[in-house]
């Protein structure tokens, strides 16, 4: 492990001096959890996610909080999401089949606007598929996996420094938009060894939860303010509310009349968008004059960062978005970057699944062409590369 | 075997101490309930506010987690913090609950579908982990919610939406299921020996460590219909044969319940809860040991 | 809008059923809305038609809303009644009629009703005994007078006289069969070829009563008797005398109380229990405790709670 002192730029991270670790990328988002306060973990053994789940068991001790490992990962979210309704920051973590078994209570977690965190390291699907290879196929998981329209947010770090600023801002968002928020990762930055700038002890800014306070009165759980979100109850301080996931009225019970559901629902969604200033996050290189803009996230990216220089080296003027938010899909910061573009092409490490969003994004501005890799290895940047110059032969 | 029977003498008739009133305890906007005629769960529901009461607890630190079925909506009617979670899932969200809160009295009320069929798992784990938890299990043999369909409880020969010939599943013991997972107290009551089950239920909540209450309740509309069990009185006097099956076994009139089933507290034992030996592991490991 | 008299029910013509119907059922969980939609799928079935019969259900609980569309034509495409194309609105309780009644064909829809109310429970607002609950005002004579054809009768009533309240669906079964051109006989081998054997005869009173039904006036329904109406207690009580009070509001009439006092209190009255020897009362609480619904309290007199 080599150590030295830099500037730090995590989001979230307002200290001048943070200590350069190397770190691997589940570790770095075990420690990321500790530092954005998480107190509680649940979680269930899964390649390639265990390890996250053993540094948490080793750190959440050391400040006070409780680890426990469940019976499947059904348990571990729902543990997760007991703990956070009784006023805990709480993650748990995960790959694709125990994120396949969660997807109910997400969307529980979603309906009754429980704040947490998953992190689902992605492996080569689908059904067991290949647990030591990476993938980058529960994009749509994310977005889709639970029953019903729900807020959904996702991040999707590229590095190992991304993973430890991503982790600290999911649980920021998670916790002022009340919602549950996943990072997306796979796992080859899981097991990833990187300079990581990790700030000092105490230095990330935690903006506590809002309580609901003052327990006098007839008192309506869901009744929320501009910004879409009400203050959450913590149990024992008087307002004995309800939670349920049955569509719910203001006063926290259930109800099926149309005008109030419909109330209900869009809030309930209206608050990510609402919100979109705090949850969008993209980076881009080379873009305002690219004749082929590549989009790119995660592992994939990198590759693609790589390709934008080889091709530039060459002549071929190409650019790289990258949307570190997958969900909700950075549609304007999209636009702009393509605005210029002849084409679009964006590989990824499943069958297609985020080229959906991009093209019904851009609508037809440009042509979007794929790049997919499916057998459980990594796209390189020469794949790029051929798969450009092909665009322009 | 508990043989509690009603007794004028007994405590509550209203003399010195200071009265339960059900309606200190329920959500009166709520009510009346949406169970239906002679629902067991309605009687389930009065002795565990009783139990409540007479443990003098709080109910702004008493926290109701609920499944999914008849049994889940229990919970929406009691003036205490209240969640009615997923379909099996209530113990594991009480865990979680629980670990962060062990300032809250926890109860879960669960079902037989509930508790044992999807959230079997859950069961088993919850009892073997012994975190101070008071599982209450109302236990009707059928899935009312839904329209009666079989359960892991259903007795045999019952008819069911599912089982229109006759069940021909073995059912759960689910008292001894838990005894055998390793939960600290386990027992067992009908709802119609009310006072005895609070009494169980009282006990139960004030066990330091897991504890699993099966409630024998009865579902009057759908099953006693399907199976011709009579109407809710006759329903509920059937619990009493239940309970002296020597006697009634090969009755004509035979008991709602053929396998009947011994009540009273089967397992009180003394072992380390879950919440404190995390605590001290989580002392040692900040007062500098290694906690290992 | 026009009223009904009593010689308009007695002179309406069947309707002849060329080009099939379209029949909307509602009531709400345990009534048999199901069991009539069956009874007029299998009719128009057998009568050559094409059949699509589309329900809600499932919330089996008390309560839980329940409907069923019933379309039948030489040739059925949606599953679905559109709003004001339904011919016949048949309701097993009253508020559920009302909330479809904008279903109805206007100015050509029949309407049949129960004239029977099941309060849901949260139209209970009651905190206090005897307090007002919250359901539908409209008068059945107001609202018979508001469409083409209807028809409100207490069909739980006539059940209940024929010797099963579950037959009322039948009841309201047989009124809607005079106003379709089949033969009593056909409906009869319907019904007897859906309900279970052990019902079939009470199903057949209950469809003829149902048939020959004509409205004596059109008259307020029932009201829902002791419901709205807080019990009594004795004027004066024995000082220490145990005192046994009941919610109306609350009691779903389960039998439970009546049927265990040891000292035969409590009788059945209008649906829910009442305090009938108050005298006997050994203050035991076992109606209390067993009460499922919270609608019965025993207290000393003089002891406060």
């Amino acid at each position: 492990m080599t150590t030295a002192t830099l500037s730090a730029s995590a989001p979230g991270a307002q200290t001048s001096s943070a200590t350069l670790t190397a770190l691997h990328g589940n570790h770095a988002c075990a420690l990321a959890a500790i530092a954005a306060g998480c107190r509680f973990f649940a979680g269930y053994p899964i390649t390639p996610s265990s390890e996250i789940a053993e540094h948490l068991s080793y750190e959440l001790p050391k400040v006070g909080g409780t680890f426990v490992q469940m019976e499947d990962e059904i348990a571990s979210i729902a543990a997760v999401a007991g703990a956070s309704l009784g006023g805990l920051r709480a993650m748990t973590a995960t790959s694709g089949p125990g994120f396949s078994l969660m997807q109910e209570n997400i969307g529980y977690a979603a309906m009754t606007e429980i704040p947490l965190v998953i992190v689902d390291v992605m492996r080569g699907g689908p059904s067991t598929g290949m647990p030591t290879r990476p993938a980058q196929g529960d994009v749509m998981q994310a977005r889709f996996g639970s029953h019903g329209d729900r807020p959904v947010v996702a991040l999707a770090p590229a590095s190992v420094q991304e993973i430890y600023e991503e982790t600290i801002r999911a649980f920021d968002i998670a916790e002022r938009l009340r919602t549950p928020v996943t990072v997306l990762y796979d796992q080859v930055i899981a097991h990833l060894l990187e300079s990581v700038a990790v700030p000092a002890p105490g230095a990330v800014r935690v903006i506590p939860r809002k309580w609901a306070n003052g327990a006098s009165g007839p008192f309506r759980p869901y009744e929320a303010g501009d910004d879409g979100v009400p203050p959450m109850v913590r149990p024992g301080d008087g307002h004995r509310s309800h939670t349920t996931g049955l569509t719910h009225a203001e006063t926290g019970f259930p109800t099926q009349t149309p005008a109030v559901v419909d109330r209900m629902m869009r809030r309930l969604l209206g608050k990510i968008d609402a919100n979109r200033a705090l949850v969008e996050r993209f980076a881009t290189r080379a873009t305002d004059d690219a004749d082929v803009l590549i989009v790119a996230y995660g592992i994939t990216a990198r590759a693609a960062r790589r390709a934008v220089d080889v091709l530039r080296a060459e002549g071929v003027k190409a650019g790289l978005f990258r949307p570190i938010t997958l969900w909700p899909f950075p549609e304007d910061a999209l636009k702009r970057a393509a605005s210029g573009a002849k084409s679009v092409l964006v590989p990824e490490m499943n069958a297609g699944q985020l080229v959906l969003e991009i093209e019904r994004v851009l609508g037809g501005a440009a042509p979007v062409r794929r790049l997919n890799r499916i057998d459980g290895e990594p796209i390189v940047p020469h794949q790029i590369v051929a798969a450009v110059k092909e665009i322009f032969s | 075997m508990t043989d509690a029977t009603f007794s004028p003498t007994d405590a509550a008739l209203g003399g010195g101490e200071p009265p339960f009133d059900v309606r200190e305890w329920l959500r009166l906007e709520t009510m009346p309930h949406f169970m239906c005629p002679g629902c067991g769960h309605g009687i389930a529901l009065r002795t565990m506010l009783w139990a409540a009461h007479d443990c003098g607890i709080d109910k702004d630190d008493l926290a109701v987690v609920c499944g999914i079925g008849c049994s889940g909506r229990i919970g929406g009617y009691i003036d205490a913090n209240t969640f009615h979670t997923t379909h099996g899932r209530p113990l594991a969200f009480a865990t979680g609950l629980k670990l962060a809160r062990p300032d809250l009295t926890v109860v879960v009320v669960t079902g037989d579908g509930d508790c044992l069929a999807i959230g079997g798992n859950h069961l088993i784990h919850a009892c073997r982990r012994n975190l101070d938890i008071t599982c209450l299990m109302l236990n009707n043999e059928v899935y009312g919610m839904t329209g009666g369909q079989v359960s892991p409880t259903t007795s045999a020969h019952r008819i069911t939406s599912t089982t229109q010939a006759g069940n021909f599943e073995p059912t759960f013991d689910a008292c001894r299921l838990a005894e055998a997972a390793g939960a600290g107290f386990v027992g067992r009551e009908v709802t119609r020996q009310a006072p005895a089950l609070k009494s169980l239920i009282a006990r139960a909540i004030r066990h330091h460590g897991f504890s699993f209450v099966e409630v024998m309740s009865d579902c009057t509309e759908i099953y006693g219909r399907k199976n011709e069990l009579g109407e809710a009185p006759e329903m509920i006097l059937g619990q009493k044969a239940d309970m002296r099956p020597e006697v009634y076994n090969d009755a004509p009139d035979r008991p709602f319940r053929p396998n009947a089933l011994p009540t009273g507290v089967f397992v009180e034992r003394g072992l380390p809860e879950y919440g404190d030996s995390v605590r001290a592991h989580v002392a040692a490991v900040r007062t500098g040991g290694t906690g290992r | 809008m026009r009223p009904l008299s009593h010689d308009e029910f007695a002179g309406a013509e069947p309707h002849p059923v060329a080009s099939g119907m379209n029949i909307l059922v509602v009531g709400v969980g345990g009534q048999g809305v199901l069991m009539i939609s069956k009874a007029l799928a299998l009719m128009a079935q057998r009568q050559g038609f094409q059949v699509k019969q589309s329900e809600v259900h499932g919330m089996a609980k008390r309560g839980g809303i329940v409907f069923s569309h019933v379309r039948f034509a030489e040739r059925v495409w949606s599953p679905t009644i559109p709003q004001g194309e339904v011919d016949a609105l048949i309701a097993l309780e009253w508020a559920e009629g009302l909330r479809w009644l904008d279903h109805l064909r206007p100015g050509r829809g029949v309407f049949i009703a129960d004239t029977r109310k099941i309060v849901p429970p949260f139209a209970c607002r009651a905190r206090t005994p005897g307090a007002p609950i919250a359901y539908a005002r409209e008068t059945p004579a107001e609202i018979v007078g508001r469409v083409a054809e209807g028809w409100a009768l207490d069909a739980t009533g006539i059940a209940t006289a024929l010797g099963d309240a579950r037959a009322a669906n039948t009841v309201l079964l047989g009124r809607l069969s005079a106003h379709l051109d089949y033969a009593p006989a056909d409906w009869q081998a319907v019904i007897a070829a859906i309900v279970p054997k052990a019902t079939r005869e009470i199903n057949r009173k209950a469809f003829e009563a149902g048939r020959a039904w004509i409205a004596p006036a059109m008259v307020e329904a029932p009201p829902p008797s002791a419901r709205t109406a807080p019990a009594e207690g004795p004027a004066t009580v024995p000082a220490g005398r145990p005192v046994v009070s009941i919610d109306p509001a609350w009691c779903k009439g389960c039998r439970i109380c009546t049927t265990l006092c040891p000292e035969h209190c409590l009788t059945m009255q209008g649906g829910v229990a009442a305090v009938t020897a108050p005298d006997a009362c050994t203050g035991c609480h076992v109606c209390e405790w067993l009460c499922p619904d919270f609608a019965i309290t025993v207290r000393r007199e003089g002891v406060l709670g």
